[in-house]
C-alpha cells in the first residue's frame, strides 16, 4: 500500500526527516511513536502534501504509484486521508457541505456519478451515531465551537464516510479523554479491512490499547530506528524514548 | 475639479430648478442646501474620510435629475415573505402597495405633506453630498409607523435605469418609529443595465424611545454606477436598531453611516459585508456617536478585495462625556485576494469619559493558509476552497440576515459575483 524510501524532507529549511524507510502492507495497521520534535507529525503532512513541507530526496509510493508527484486534493482523492492532530475551525462551510464535497470529488475522480442526496444523508447519520456525535453538528460550521474531543470526532467521521485506502492519523488521541479515546478507537477499528491501511502517529501507548497495530515504529530524529510487534509500544511505555535516543546517537 | 465642478452644479440647478417639485423640497431649502454645498466644496481624495472614495465620476456626472421614466421594470426578485414592496424608478415612486396596519408610506409625488415635511440631518462634513440631494430630490418617501405598532416589513426597492450622462437620481427615505413600535425594512439599489447611473442616496431615521429597526441595506447596482449615500439616524432611550449592510454592486460606492445614540440605554448595530472585484471601490464610512449613559454600539466589517479592487471602511466610535457606561465595539476584517487589490481599515475611537468598555480589532490578509490546505487535503479543488473560504468570510455577517429567503437572494447573488453559482449552491 504505502512504500517509503530513503524520505528526507525540509520544513522552513531544516531537515526534519533524514532517511526514512518505510513499509505499510495492505490491510495492516502500523503506529509510529517517538520522542517530542522526531518528524512524527511533519511524516504525516508530507504523505499529504501540505506545502512548506518540502521532500529533498527519497520516494513514496501508494499502491506503486509516485504520491510525491500528485497535489494535496489529487492525493485525498486517490484515497490518502490526513487525520489532523489540530483540525481548523471554518465558520460559515458546514460539516456535510464538506462531507459531500469530500465525497463526490472522489467519486468525480473515478469517473462515478455525484452521490444521492437521501443515501448520503442516512449514510452520514448512521457513522456519526458510531461517533456518537450529535446531528446538530451536521449544519454547524466545520468544527465550529467544537470542543477538541468533538473536533478529533469529527475527523474520524470524515475518514468513515471517505472511507479511504490509507489512514494517516496524526496524534489522533492527543487531547481525548477516556471515553472520547474509545470513541475514537471503536471508529478507527470499524474501518480495518483487508484492502484498507492505516498509520496512527502517536506519542502515547495507551491509544494503542484499543487499536492493536500491526507493528510499531520507532522515530528518531528523523529517521525509523526500530520496529517491532505491539510489545515494542508497552517497552516504550515503560522505558521512555531516552535509550533509543542515546542508541540513535 | 471643485470649483469647475461646482459651477456646473449651480448652472444645472439653474436651469432645472422650476421643474423641481416644491412638494417634496421647496425652492428656499433647494438653494439653501446647494449653498451650504458650495461652502463647503465637493468632497475630495485629499479629505482624511473621503480618501478611499473613488470620486472621479463627479468630474463627469449630469446631476440634474433624470427626466424620462423607463416604461418596463427590469426582473425584481421575488418579494421576501411578510414584506409590502415599493418600487421607485430613478428615485422616483413606481408602483408599491400593501403597509400593515399602523404604518403609513408618504410619498412626496402622490401631493402628501407627511413625505416632504423632514430634513436630513447632515451634521458633519462626510455628510455633505447628502445636500446634493436635498438639491435635487424629485421624490421623497416617509414610512411612519405608529407607537406600539407590531409591524411586519417594508421593502423599498429603488431602480438606477438611466446613464449618468442623462441625470442622476436621488432616492430620499424617512424611517420614523414611533415609540415601542417596531419594523423591519428592505432596502435595495438595483441597476438595470451596465449603465453608469449617479445615485445619490439620503437616509433619515428617528426611533422613539423602545422602538427597534432591522434594516437592511443592500446595494447591487451595475458595474458601472456610482452610489453616494448618507444615513443619519437618531436613537431615543432603549431604542434598537440593528443594520446590515451589503455591498457588491457599482463601480464606485460610498456610504455614510451616523448614529446618534442620545437615549440612554439606545443600541446600534451595524453589520457590513463588501465584495469587490476588478476595479470596484467600496467605501463604508460609519461614525457611532455615544451620547446618553449605558449605550452600546457594535460595528462588524468583513470585506473582500480581489483584483484591482478596493473595499475600505473607516468605523468610528465617539463617546460623550456623559456616556457613562457605555459598551462599544468592532471587529473589522479584510481579505485580499490578489496583489493589486487594496482593503483599507480604519477603527477610531475617542473617549471623554470614564467607565467604557470598548473593544475593536482590525485585520487584513490573504486566505488561512491552514484552511486552505484543510480543504484540499478532503479532495477539494484549490480554486472552489478558495471561493468556499471567501464565502465562509463572508458568512459572519450575512448569516445574521434572518428573512431565510432575503438571505438566500444575497447568497445567490455574492456567489454569481464570485462565479462559483454552480459549484457552491448547494451551500444555500
Amino acid at each position: 500500500m504505502l512504500t517509503i524510501k530513503n524520505l528526507h524532507a525540509t520544513v522552513d529549511g531544516q531537515e526534519i526527516l533524514k532517511g526514512l524507510d518505510l513499509e505499510v502492507p495492505e490491510g495492516e495497521v502500523h503506529a509510529i511513536m517517538g520522542p517530542n520534535g522526531s518528524g512524527k507529525s511533519t511524516l504525516a503532512h508530507v504523505l499529504a502534501g501540505r506545502p512548506g513541507y518540502t521532500v529533498t530526496a527519497g520516494s513514496v509510493h501508494f499502491k506503486g504509484h509516485d504520491l510525491l508527484a500528485l497535489s494535496p486534493e489529487e492525493r485525498a482523492r486517490e484515497g490518502v486521508f490526513l487525520g489532523f492532530q489540530y483540525p481548523v475551525e471554518i465558520p460559515g462551510v458546514n460539516n456535510v457541505y464538506l462531507l459531500k464535497a469530500a465525497v463526490n470529488a472522489a467519486r468525480a475522480h473515478r469517473g462515478e456519478p455525484e452521490v444521492d442526496a437521501f443515501e448520503f444523508l442516512t449514510l452520514v447519520r448512521e457513522k456519526m451515531r458510531l461517533m456518537r456525535m450529535d446531528e446538530s453538528m451536521l449544519s454547524r460550521g466545520v468544527n465550529e465551537g467544537f470542543s477538541g474531543g468533538e473536533k478529533k470526532r469529527n475527523e474520524i467521521l470524515q475518514m468513515l464516510v471517505l472511507e479511504p485506502s490509507l489512514a494517516v492519523l496524526d496524534e489522533t488521541d492527543s487531547g481525548l479523554d477516556i471515553d472520547a479515546l474509545k470513541i475514537v478507537a471503536h471508529g478507527v477499528n470499524t474501518l480495518r479491512a483487508p484492502n484498507r491501511s492505516q498509520l496512527l502517529v502517536t506519542h502515547y501507548q495507551r491509544l494503542l490499547e484499543h487499536i492493536v497495530p500491526d507493528r510499531v515504529h520507532v522515530l528518531v530524529k528523523g529517521r525509523i530506528v526500530r520496529s517491532g510487534d505491539r510489545t515494542l509500544a508497552l517497552e516504550l511505555e515503560q522505558r521512555g524514548y531516552d535509550w533509543l535516543i542515546s542508541e540513535a546517537a | 475639479m471643485s470649483t469647475a465642478v461646482l459651477n456646473r452644479l449651480k448652472d444645472e440647478f439653474g436651469a432645472v430648478r422650476a421643474a423641481l417639485p416644491p412638494g417634496v423640497i421647496d425652492e428656499p431649502r433647494r438653494r439653501e442646501a446647494l449653498e451650504a454645498l458650495c461652502a463647503q466644496g465637493l468632497p475630495a481624495a485629499r479629505d482624511e474620510n473621503w480618501r478611499y472614495t473613488d470620486l472621479r465620476i463627479l468630474e463627469q456626472a449630469r446631476f440634474a435629475p433624470v427626466q424620462t421614466q423607463a416604461a418596463a421594470l427590469p426582473p425584481l426578485p421575488e418579494v421576501p415573505e411578510g414584506f409590502a414592496r415599493y418600487v421607485f424608478v430613478d428615485g422616483q415612486l413606481h408602483s408599491g402597495a400593501g403597509a400593515a396596519h399602523g404604518v403609513a408610506v408618504h410619498t412626496a409625488r402622490a401631493d402628501d405633506a407627511s413625505a416632504a415635511a423632514w430634513r436630513l440631518e447632515a451634521r458633519l462634513p462626510e455628510a455633505r453630498l447628502a445636500l446634493l440631494n436635498e438639491t435635487f430630490a424629485t421624490d421623497a418617501v416617509s414610512i411612519e409607523v405608529a407607537a406600539g405598532t407590531q409591524a411586519a416589513g417594508i421593502e423599498l426597492v429603488f431602480i438606477a435605469s438611466a446613464a449618468a450622462t442623462e441625470g442622476a437620481s436621488y432616492p430620499r427615505v424617512r424611517l420614523a418609529l414611533g415609540a415601542h413600535s417596531r419594523l423591519s425594512v428592505i432596502e435595495r439599489h438595483l441597476g438595470r443595465t451596465e449603465a453608469p447611473s449617479l445615485v445619490t442616496s439620503a437616509v433619515q431615521v428617528d426611533l422613539a424611545a423602545h422602538a427597534a429597526l432591522t434594516h437592511y441595506r443592500v446595494q447591487q447596482l451595475g458595474g458601472q454606477a456610482a452610489w453616494f449615500d448618507t444615513l443619519s439616524a437618531e436613537l431615543a432611550a432603549d431604542a434598537r436598531y440593528e443594520m446590515l449592510a451589503v455591498g457588491a454592486g457599482a463601480l464606485s460606492a460610498r456610504s455614510t453611516v451616523h448614529a446618534r445614540l442620545t437615549g440612554r440605554g439606545a443600541e446600534f448595530s451595524l453589520a457590513a459585508a463588501a465584495l469587490a472585484d476588478g476595479q470596484q471601490s467600496l467605501d463604508l464610512y460609519a461614525l457611532s456617536e455615544h451620547i446618553a449613559p449605558r449605550t452600546r454600539t457594535e460595528q462588524t466589517f468583513r470585506g473582500i478585495a480581489s483584483n484591482r479592487a478596493r473595499a475600505a471602511f473607516n468605523g468610528k466610535v465617539v463617546v460623550r462625556e456623559e456616556a457613562r457606561g457605555t459598551d462599544s465595539r468592532q471587529s473589522l476584517r479584510g481579505l485580499l485576494d490578489g496583489a493589486q487589490c487594496e482593503i483599507d481599515l480604519r477603527p477610531q475611537l475617542e473617549i471623554y469619559t470614564d467607565e467604557v468598555s470598548c473593544s475593536h480589532g482590525a485585520t487584513a490578509g490573504k486566505l488561512d493558509e491552514n484552511m486552505l490546505f484543510y480543504l484540499l487535503s478532503r479532495g477539494i479543488a484549490p480554486e472552489a476552497a478558495q471561493h468556499l473560504l471567501k464565502w465562509a468570510f463572508l458568512e459572519d455577517v450575512i448569516a445574521k440576515i434572518t428573512p431565510s429567503d432575503l438571505r438566500r437572494q444575497i447568497e445567490t447573488t455574492l456567489l454569481g459575483q464570485m462565479r462559483e453559482l454552480d459549484t457552491l449552491k448547494e451551500l444555500l
